[in-house]
């Protein structure tokens, strides 16, 4: 057990320790242009130790485990590695969290789904099937991708604090490519859930593909101007990306988040709101507690546009001199850094189902594009996370886009380039969709922003 | 270990099968401005077997138990036979090879203590930090690993090999007032501990170049000359046009089979292309690939002309064309993939130097450096470290902001002048594709000219 390998660091590191213990079992079966191509399967076994010793902090990670525990063999040099290393680490004051007092049970949250647990590989190789035969159309070719995970983890620390829980994973992926010429067009959508997908869920993304890929085939010329754009559930990512930088707390530790002194001010559309939940059921990255042993709990970063807080693991909550968020993440190798688990992004007046993949049956635009007159619709953006992320201005190719005229998307724009600062578009948000789904662990609908600048190459 | 290995595939029932097993050891230091952010050791151990059943797919396994081994080459036999696959799958033929390839470690990065790493990357660090009081910030990283490799497989291929890596990393932010920009260094090489000693002068010259891009101007957005330096050219090439060699991409996708055929005109006769996993000490270069194949230096555009592609033994089969040791797996735990090794652009004998390349700009951009680059299928948009104008044929005021974004086939096409100094790109960092991130390449390229470009400092504003 992993709380063996704390104990016998805890002899030997004045500090105290933790560690992380985690295997998981992937499947998966894969349709490569069109056929049925491979299946595989994973195996992994790993722990992660920390020590605090002489006040400094030092981490080690292994996967020569053996099997089911970290024996003595495995664990005495794993011990020594976090040890050298915590020569070499930063004083810290790093205290690891004691178990709840007065004693209390974790929150509770569904993680573990027997239907995916047991779907066999005939089960998986069925569901490419039908979705590969829903998808082919002519002059394309599909892939496909299906994956099952079942996992275990557990935490422990010299504190007494201990936890451990075991999860499902399923994922479904579906591109289709259409080559024509020099034109390459590909259209994507995953399922991603930790039970196996409803057949409403392999319905919506069907939908999904087979929606945009018919608005797609019909190139038009892109518009220019400062004009009103919406961005799809999975385009929003360039808008997403700096404001979840910005409310890490590793980003106000280095200075270098535009929301540091903003706690309690009106920074965003007065309808949008932002939250971290590890508590969704049926979610990935749903988790009782979090890899340092922090009970987990739902967060609210940002309310009503106002500021709430930052995520800390407990090392960034420590050099900030406040307390853990439960946002604690770990791999096998390398130490804990503060993640998000599942971001769901509502707005005022919002009906969400948070835990289908998607809120309602899908509509390319989530009912926003009625009275646009000229405009874009984006779907995809090119070098989303390069440059300078956190300060919010973007500037990107589209990767894929579509042209809206007089309220109807009137077919796919190839050269075109949009740009704005985030932070100045989410002060004003022209209109929150109808159609939020799940684009990974991200819960959002359609946004729509006015003035944004699309230009022509 | 290989007659553990042998002794498992002879119980293999499967037509074909092969066995991967690494036993990576590995450090870690990152210092974030003068705080040493983490130090660790790691120790990644793991096996990897694929089998092939007639008529079958492939069936895979992974694990990091070793215990596992002989369980797991039954289950990969188990997969394939459940995965019916019609045409049946065939490999091309490769001749069986048995080599015990250790390769030059350079000074063995395990026989440094961790201590001696961090006083090494500390150093600079400091060097970044020093430049400047305007040097707000710093991210400084080294990594190296050794890494232990088996390799057999049913058809007598038995392969032994130690393979180094060691790579260095620097960034460093200045910032004044609300103006933030940034110098990025990076070094990855496949050897060890003595090839990243006195680096400094790399360093101090990021840090440095970062503090002047305070004052320069965003470039002006429109059509240019662009010249791209060796280290922007090789990234642009590997980009923009290696992934579309990559046979995986066409074999089986009619469309991109036509639209990839050989023979097609690419370029200008001056643009010669290649990717050379056989290359003397480079990151992307092996002996073989993991698959067991013989790497090679692989034509892909000669005098302009589409001539060649990057071949797994499964695409090399179905296309009719010759396997070319470009099967690589980033580590056990993933199947080999076509991938690029050491992919350049030739330099032109005779092409001259840069000055040659300026000469005859009136008004253009000398684009330098990557700090990024995507592309989607035909259409890519990189992010220059930084610019300088071209005035009248001769280098003038630093830009930044220098954005390229275009169509790969017009752009590749305008390419109408390459230099004659051609160069390796050590870099750290590495080629990602289908989940397989990061494996060690390398790119090359002399100065390349491209005769119209967008240059987008201010794409998007309208």
């Amino acid at each position: 057990m992993i709380a063996r390998l704390v104990d016998l660091a805890r002899r030997r590191a004045d500090g105290g320790a933790d560690g992380l213990w985690r295997r998981f079992e992937r499947t998966t079966v894969a349709f490569e242009w069109g056929r049925l191509k491979s299946a595989g399967t994973t195996e992994e076994a790993g722990a992660n130790l920390r020590v605090r010793h002489r006040g400094r902090v030092g981490v080690a990670g292994t996967t020569a485990v053996g099997g089911d525990d970290v024996g003595a063999q495995h664990a005495a040099p794993l011990l020594e590695r976090a040890l050298a290393s915590a020569e070499l680490g930063e004083a810290l004051d790093l205290e690891f969290p004691g178990p709840p007092s007065p004693p209390a049970t974790l929150p509770t949250v569904t993680t573990f789904f027997d239907r995916a647990a047991n779907a066999s590989l005939v089960d998986l190789i069925g569901i490419g099937r039908s979705l590969l035969a829903r998808l082919e159309r002519e002059g394309c070719r599909v892939n496909v991708a299906i994956e099952r995970e079942v996992t275990a983890t557990r935490v422990a620390n010299s504190a007494g604090a201990a936890g451990e829980y075991r999860g499902t994973g399923f994922g479904v992926s579906a591109d289709v490519w259409r080559i024509a010429g020099d034109d390459v067009l590909v259209v994507s959508d995953a399922f991603e859930g930790a039970d196996l997908p409803s057949n409403e869920a392999l319905a919506a993304l069907i939908a999904s593909i087979n929606a945009r890929l018919d608005h797609a085939l019909r190139v038009v010329a892109a518009p220019e101007g400062a004009l009103p754009v919406v961005f799809t559930p999975a385009g929003l990512s360039a808008l997403m990306l700096p404001v979840t930088q910005a409310l890490s707390g590793k980003a106000v530790l280095q200075g270098i988040s535009p929301l540091e002194a903003k706690v309690g001010e009106q920074v965003f559309d007065p309808r949008f709101s932002l939250t971290d939940d590890p508590l969704r059921g049926g979610r990935i990255a749903s988790r009782p507690l979090d890899d340092e042993c922090v009970p987990s709990r739902t967060l609210a970063l940002v309310e009503g546009g106002v500021v709430q807080r930052f995520i800390y693991d407990l090392e960034t909550a420590a050099r900030a001199k406040t307390r853990s968020t439960g946002n604690g993440q770990r791999g096998i190798f390398g130490k804990p850094v503060p993640g998000y688990t599942n971001i769901v992004l509502n707005h005022v007046g919002a009906v969400n189902d948070v835990g289908a993949q998607h809120a309602a049956p899908l509509q390319l635009g989530g009912g926003l594009l009625g009275d646009i007159r000229d405009g874009l619709l984006v779907d995809e953006l090119i070098g989303v996370g390069q440059g300078n992320v956190t300060g919010g201005a973007f500037s990107h190719p589209v990767g894929l886009a579509y042209r809206i005229e007089r309220g109807v998307i009137t077919g796919r724009v190839k050269d075109a380039a949009v740009a704005g600062n985030a932070y100045e578009l989410w002060k004003q948000v022209g209109g929150f969709g109808d159609d939020a789904r799940w684009t990974g662990s991200r819960w959002a609908p359609s946004v729509r922003f006015e003035g944004v600048s699309v230009a022509r190459r | 270990m290989i007659d553990r290995l042998t002794a498992a595939l002879a119980r293999s029932r499967a037509a074909y099968t092969e066995i991967r097993v690494e036993r990576t050891w590995s450090t870690a230091v990152t210092f974030r401005g003068r705080r040493l952010e983490s130090a660790t050791a790691s120790e990644d151990q793991g096996g990897f077997v694929r089998a092939l059943h007639a008529g079958g797919g492939w069936g895979v396994a992974s694990f990091t138990s070793l215990d596992r081994l002989e369980a797991m080459v039954a289950r990969a036999g188990e997969l394939s036979r459940a995965v019916p696959v019609d045409p049946p799958i065939r490999l091309a033929d490769v001749p069986p090879h048995q080599a015990d390839a250790l390769l030059d470690l350079d000074g063995d990065v395990r026989g440094q203590p961790i201590a001696e790493k961090k006083r090494l990357l500390e150093a600079y660090n400091g060097v970044m930090l020093g430049v400047s009081d305007r040097i707000v910030d710093t991210l400084a990283v080294y990594r190296d690993e050794v890494s232990e490799y088996w390799y057999v497989n049913s058809q007598g291929t038995r392969l032994h090999e130690l393979r180094p890596e060691v790579t260095l990393s620097g960034t460093a932010v200045a910032r004044r007032d609300g103006t933030i920009e940034k110098g990025l260094e990076s070094i990855g090489l496949r050897r060890g501990w003595n090839s990243v000693q006195d680096k400094a002068a790399g360093f101090r010259e990021v840090a440095e170049r970062a503090v002047q891009l305070l004052d320069a101007p965003m470039v002006k957005g429109g059509t240019y000359p662009v010249i791209l330096d060796p280290e922007l050219a090789g990234v642009f090439i590997h980009e923009a046009f290696g992934h579309l060699s990559e046979a995986d991409f066409v074999y089986e996708n009619p469309q991109a089979r036509e639209m990839m055929t050989l023979g097609r005109r690419f370029g200008k006769p001056v643009l010669n292309v290649g990717d050379n996993g056989a290359a003397s000490g480079l990151r992307g270069t092996l002996p073989f690939d993991d698959e067991g194949t013989p790497t090679q230096d692989t034509a892909l555009i000669e005098d302009g002309i589409l001539v060649g592609r990057l071949h797994s033994r499964e695409t090399a089969a179905a296309m009719g064309e010759r396997p070319t040791g470009n099967a690589r797996a980033i580590s056990f735990r993933h199947p080999p993939i076509v991938r690029m090794t050491n992919t350049y652009i030739a330099g032109a004998p005779g092409g001259g130097s840069f000055e040659d390349l300026i000469g005859d700009v009136k008004l253009g951009v000398y684009a330098c450096g990557a700090f990024g680059g995507q592309t989607m299928l035909e259409n890519f948009s990189f992010t220059a470290a930084y610019g300088r104008m071209i005035r009248d044929g001769r280098v003038a005021e630093l830009v930044k902001d220098v954005v390229l974004a275009g169509n790969l086939f017009q752009t590749l096409d305008r390419i109408d002048h390459i230099g004659a100094d051609f160069r390796w790109n050590q870099m750290g960092g590495g080629c990602g594709k289908a989940g397989q991130y990061p494996l060690p390449v390398t790119e090359g390229a002399p100065h390349v000219r491209i005769e119209e470009a967008l240059v987008g400092g201010e794409v998007g504003k309208a």
